[in-house]
């Protein structure tokens, strides 16, 4: 028999494979399917976006936190959470140095500088992303191509935007060797498509073209091609069908919790429904799928009751279509996160959540006072 | 396939049973031990001061601790021999404790049972005075004396008695075994209890991994139209006291509150034989049934030992350690206490010796917080366990306290779920020590 055995308070018994590492494993098996539709619709040129990205994620990690003198946490592999998350959330044919610049303000600043992972304030990858939009690098950073472009640039060529001051837009499109690709590959995502009021109800609810115009119908996405991503966009924001079927594995690991999600969309479409618009054009593009699902889950970042969630979700929803409908400002599904991020602060310190057989349950939380300790007595000093 | 529903509790956690290890065991007496030690404190409650002195000769059953207070039960001696020495000697907890250290005699005397009453004969005040007269107390764990459990307030009648038979603390099958073994005396032990707090609905609550130990009962209680046996869903914490009522009756217990509050009284498959033991035969409780088990055990077991019995005879008895055993519990895996060496004793309320390997021991260095709500999901009292342990870290009292520390009964839950591996129970102690201080000024 040992002499000593291991002495720990209870339990005894830990989950197996329920880690730090598993939990960010999963969301990367996740966000395979929605990577894999990116290289195709994109290109070569997506992947490198999101190699840059993972790579400056990781070094940017390291440094920071050899800097602020912390152990090294690469293993968790949360950097490389956000190194894909962030290069979804960018056009494809960014320039793989603002790709790093973004990262970098994404892991160091969002995550290191608020204390690591389990401190940060912010979805470290919508702050990289928001932080460039307000940037002097916006117009790197908002002008899409078209789905496919490869077939005229070639698969692997790497294919950037460069600004020129000569040309309508002010945006081309360089591949190698400075090869310029004017305009010819520039388009309108679907949501600005919306804004302009260039999108008609037929083309997203009529009956499925066929043939080559199964993937556009007048020159705009149809339903199917919205739904697989054959359509201009974000990297991983395309292809609904892919990040469904991520979402379908992270629920089913229990990764992400169900109702921020739910709550999203509840709030969502119902703004939607009164104000008389029509839910699955807006629904069908831009980024609320990859937001609702990857991006407002984030552990970190969303509160931890179980209200706080509902209130969380359904707020988010709810400034996705404000924003949607009121604002100009694109990356509406972003910027509501990244204000929910600091509404979590306020939810989880303030909002209640009722215990287990409570017969009142009160909305707010009442912190207990106890009672001043008794004024000791001062000892009476004898006059001699 | 349609998956059959049983009656449960929101939140909890499905760990790794193991039970087949030593399920199928029937129960055995455990050898007799060369000396026994035996705590005068086995219960929640008032202390015992001894009865005997060193050299006195004691005989089986014979009353050794006892003290006047309402909240406490008596101690007995379970062997027949010479009192060696009475000291403070550190217990299961680690906690030094009064105990009265007995010398065996080679010979065992048989108990001889005393003529007993029927149910029927018996008054609910005689079924508390056998109940405090025999020493009993919960034998699920809390040990929690049963006639403080039979009285309760006057304005909060009970109406269901609820035998808490779900054994949900992965690896323990002593309960499953007594059910299996002695389904009639678990009746008789519920009826008694019924009668005791005058109670109509008698319920026997059995988690479905046990279905054999269903049919056993549900046969042995047939003729009694007033007991029920509910099969329960296969969960921890299943039966914490205030989940099971929630399950069974779905009346919940408000936070603070006793399971009278809501007409309930809820007692273990153990303690219940025990009752009807020592109503039939006057046998005060001196002896238990707990298991040994885990990987590091040769032989897992079930045994009936003797209150005081050393750890290491029973391990010993069932066969010894296998290799590399990392550590020995006493109680189940979630809620049970580690031992650093085979020097505890045996209890009125162990309920199993446990040995685990590498193969289920999996501690890591803690890590931040990282927000993921597994604990908050997996929390059957709805607490949040990582703001507790926040609140602690802060030693922010009044914090810990709104996030429910009080409410915790250190089931585990969230610990086991913790993917930074966080203790959360080693901080609502820390924190249920310094709130009950400052309450108390």
């Amino acid at each position: 028999m040992a002499e000593k055995f291991m002495y720990t308070v209870s339990p005894h018994l830990h989950e197996k494979g329920q880690t730090i590492e598993r939990g960010m494993a999963d969301v990367l098996i996740a966000l395979t399917p929605a990577a894999i539709m990116a290289i195709i619709v994109f290109g070569f040129q997506a992947f490198y976006v999101m190699l840059v990205s993972c790579i400056v994620a990781a070094l940017s990690e390291l440094i920071m936190r050899a800097i602020l003198r912390r152990p090294h946490s690469l293993r968790d592999m949360s950097a490389m959470v956000t190194g894909i998350l962030f290069a979804f959330l960018l056009p494809p044919t960014t320039p793989l140095w603002v790709v790093a610049i973004g990262a970098f303000l994404a892991v160091a600043v969002a995550k290191e500088l608020f204390g690591g992972l389990g401190k940060n304030v912010f979805n470290p990858a919508l702050f990289g992303r928001v932080a460039l939009m307000i940037s002097p690098l916006a117009l790197y950073t908002t002008k899409f191509v078209k789905p496919f472009f490869w077939r005229a640039t070639g698969f692997f060529t790497p294919v950037q935007t460069v600004i020129n001051n000569a040309v309508s837009g002010r945006v081309v499109y360089q591949g190698l060797g400075g090869k310029l690709y004017v305009n010819t590959v520039t388009n309108a995502t679907p949501l600005s498509l919306l804004k302009s009021g260039r999108m008609l109800v037929s083309t997203v609810t009529g009956p499925t073209p066929v043939g080559a115009t199964w993937l556009v119908s007048n020159g705009r996405p149809s339903f199917w091609s919205m739904v697989l991503g054959f359509k201009s966009g974000s990297l991983g924001e395309v292809s609904i069908l892919a990040l469904l079927i991520g979402a379908a594995f992270l629920l089913y690991r229990r990764t992400i919790d169900w109702r921020i999600p739910v709550g999203i969309f509840a709030a969502f479409i119902f703004i939607m429904l009164v104000t008389w618009n029509h839910p699955l054009y807006q629904l069908l593009g831009g980024g609320i799928w990859l937001g609702a699902f990857f991006m407002a889950t984030d552990w970190t970042t969303s509160p931890m009751t179980r209200r706080g969630k509902w209130i969380y979700g359904l707020g988010i929803g709810l400034f996705i279509a404000l924003i949607r409908l009121v604002s100009p400002l694109p990356e509406g599904v972003a910027i509501s996160i990244l204000l929910w991020n600091v509404g979590t602060l306020v939810i989880d310190r303030y909002i209640a959540e009722p215990k287990f057989g409570e017969v009142k349950k009160p909305w707010f939380n009442k912190v207990p006072i106890y009672a001043e300790p008794a004024p000791v007595p001062k000892p009476v000093e004898e006059k001699a | 396939m349609a998956k059959t529903r049983y009656k449960s509790f929101k939140g909890g956690i499905h760990p790794p049973y193991n039970k087949q290890l030593a399920s199928s065991k029937a129960i055995e007496q455990a050898p007799v031990p060369a000396e026994v030690t035996i705590p005068l404190n086995q219960h929640i409650g008032a202390p015992n001061s001894p009865l005997v002195s060193v050299g006195d000769r004691v005989s089986v059953g014979q009353k050794i601790g006892e003290t006047e207070a309402f909240v406490s039960a008596p101690v007995f001696s379970s062997v027949a021999g010479v009192v060696k020495a009475i000291e403070d000697i550190p217990n299961f907890t680690g906690a030094k404790v009064k105990s009265v250290v007995i010398t065996t005699d080679a010979n065992q005397p048989k108990w001889e049972p005393k003529p007993g009453k029927s149910v029927d004969e018996l008054s609910a005040d005689d079924i508390k005075a056998i109940a405090k007269n025999a020493g009993l107390v919960g034998m699920g764990g809390a040990a929690f004396p049963t006639h403080v459990k039979l009285s309760p307030p006057k304005d909060k009648p009970v109406d269901v008695v609820i035998i808490n038979a779900c054994e949900c603390e992965p690896f323990l099958t002593c309960d499953h075994r007594l059910m299996l073994e002695r389904p009639a005396d678990l009746v008789a032990g519920l009826k008694l209890f019924m009668k005791g707090v005058g109670a109509e609905r008698g319920v026997i609550g059995i988690e479905a991994n046990k279905m054999d130990a269903v049919e056993k009962v549900r046969s042995a209680a047939s003729s009694e139209p007033n007991i029920e046996v509910e099969i329960l869903e296969v969960k921890y914490p299943e039966g914490s006291e205030k989940q099971l009522i929630s399950a069974v009756t779905g009346r919940k217990v408000p936070p603070g509150k006793l399971p009278a509050e809501v007409g309930c009284l809820v007692q273990n498959v153990g303690t219940a034989i025990a009752m009807h033991e020592a109503a039939s035969t006057g046998k005060p409780l001196y002896e238990r049934v707990l298991t040994v088990t885990g990987q590091g055990i040769k032989n897992p077991s079930n045994f009936l030992a003797k209150i005081g019995t050393p750890v290491a005879a029973l391990i010993e008895a069932a066969g010894g350690t296998t290799d590399g055993p990392v550590k020995l519990i006493m109680g189940g895996p979630m809620t049970g206490f580690a031992q650093e060496e085979p020097i505890a004793n045996v209890v009125k309320g162990s309920s199993g010796v446990l040995v685990l390997t590498d193969e289920l021991v999996d501690i890591r260095e803690e890590h931040g917080c990282v927000r993921c709500t597994k604990c908050v999901e997996a929390c059957p009292m709805y607490l949040m366990p990582n703001y507790i342990v926040e609140a602690v870290q802060k030693e922010d009292w009044a914090k810990a306290e709104l996030w429910g520390t009080m409410d915790c009964f250190e089931c585990g839950c969230c610990s086991y779920t913790c993917p930074a591996y966080i203790p959360h129970v080693q901080y609502v102690r820390k924190a249920k020590a310094e709130i009950a201080a400052l309450k108390k000024r």
